[in-house]
């Protein structure tokens, strides 16, 4: 055997000797993903966090809570809404005019009494 | 599933939708491990599997009234189990933009080997690197759904289902590196 033959023989015999035992098999699962059992072992997994007497639980939950609102429903609290916010806004409108109204009215009545002092009369 | 299957699954239906608890029961005990099963592997979080399922099965107590189809239940389930995950995981982004410092404690990570094979735990580390979408997608084909129904689910074409899961699969082999 030539010389560089042998040297391409050993370097050959090397380079597998880094490979892992089961290499090829690895290769095969990593070029075709997870098999159905890995999948079926997965979901399975997930499976099995559902405690005994989900069911009842799940039915239980969905008696316990308030019915959805209709859309009538919704409109009907929409204007209740509505209603409630315009009747608190104009309450505080007019009662800042009123306020307004007697700081203006006590302001006159200062000038007023003002004017009387500083009028000496006929 | 053969004609006689879905003519009981719809004739079932027909029963829960007219309020028989019974078989509203039998709707849950039939579904509830594969929607635990459709959820796990689009949350990756074992912890959130029983929260999410039992929203999941109120909503479709509420919801069932609406079905015009019976016979499309299945997808219309697993329609309602994707929409919740995704809502799910919204709102874990959103905590996780509001609450920084609560990311440590939302991302626990899988208790690694707790079910055993290298393979599982491969598997779960490439699924958690694919988006929710293509987690969903790969799960329905997993639940035996054809191309049509997950077009049904996703709300979209069937050519799109096609390519977007050649994407997904690819993108799972390029993640799935099982040690031994």
């Amino acid at each position: 055997m030539k010389p560089e033959t042998q040297a391409w023989r050993d370097l050959q015999a090397h380079a597998a000797g880094q490979l892992r035992a089961g290499f090829a098999g690895r290769v095969v699962r990593l070029a075709q993903g997870p098999t159905k059992k890995t999948w079926r072992l997965f979901l399975d997994q997930g499976a099995a966090q559902i405690r005994p007497g989900f069911a009842e639980r799940v039915l239980r939950a969905a008696r316990n809570l308030p019915g959805m609102p209709s859309f009538l429903d919704q409109f009907a609290y929409s204007i209740g809404t509505a209603a409630l916010c315009a009747i608190v806004a104009l309450y505080l409108h007019s009662r800042s005019l009123e306020l307004e109204s007697e700081r203006n009215l006590a302001t006159w009545q200062q000038i007023a009494m003002h004017v009387d002092d500083a009028d000496p009369g006929p | 599933m053969d004609s006689t299957a879905t003519n009981a699954l719809a004739e079932l239906v027909r029963r829960a939708q007219k309020g028989d608890e019974a078989a509203q029961h039998e709707l849950i005990v039939s579904y509830q491990h594969r929607v635990a099963g459709f959820i796990y592997a689009m949350t990756n979080r074992s912890d959130y599997v029983e929260d999410l399922a039992q929203q999941v099965f109120i909503k479709m107590i509420r919801a069932l009234e609406g079905l015009q189809a019976p016979a499309q239940f299945e997808s219309w389930l697993f329609r309602l189990a994707r929409n919740t995950c995704i809502d799910q995981l919204r709102r874990q982004k959103l905590r996780r933009i509001f609450l920084p410092f609560a990311n440590e404690h939302e991302n626990i990570p899988e208790a690694s080997g707790a079910v055993g094979t290298e393979e599982l735990d491969a598997l779960r580390h490439a699924l958690a690197q694919l988006r929710p979408q293509d987690r969903a997608l790969l799960a329905l084909v997993q639940e035996g759904r054809s191309h049509a129904e997950i077009a049904e689910v996703l709300s979209t074409s069937v050519a799109a289902v096609k390519a977007r899961l050649h994407r997904a699969r690819e993108h799972l082999r390029e993640h799935y590196q099982p040690q031994s």
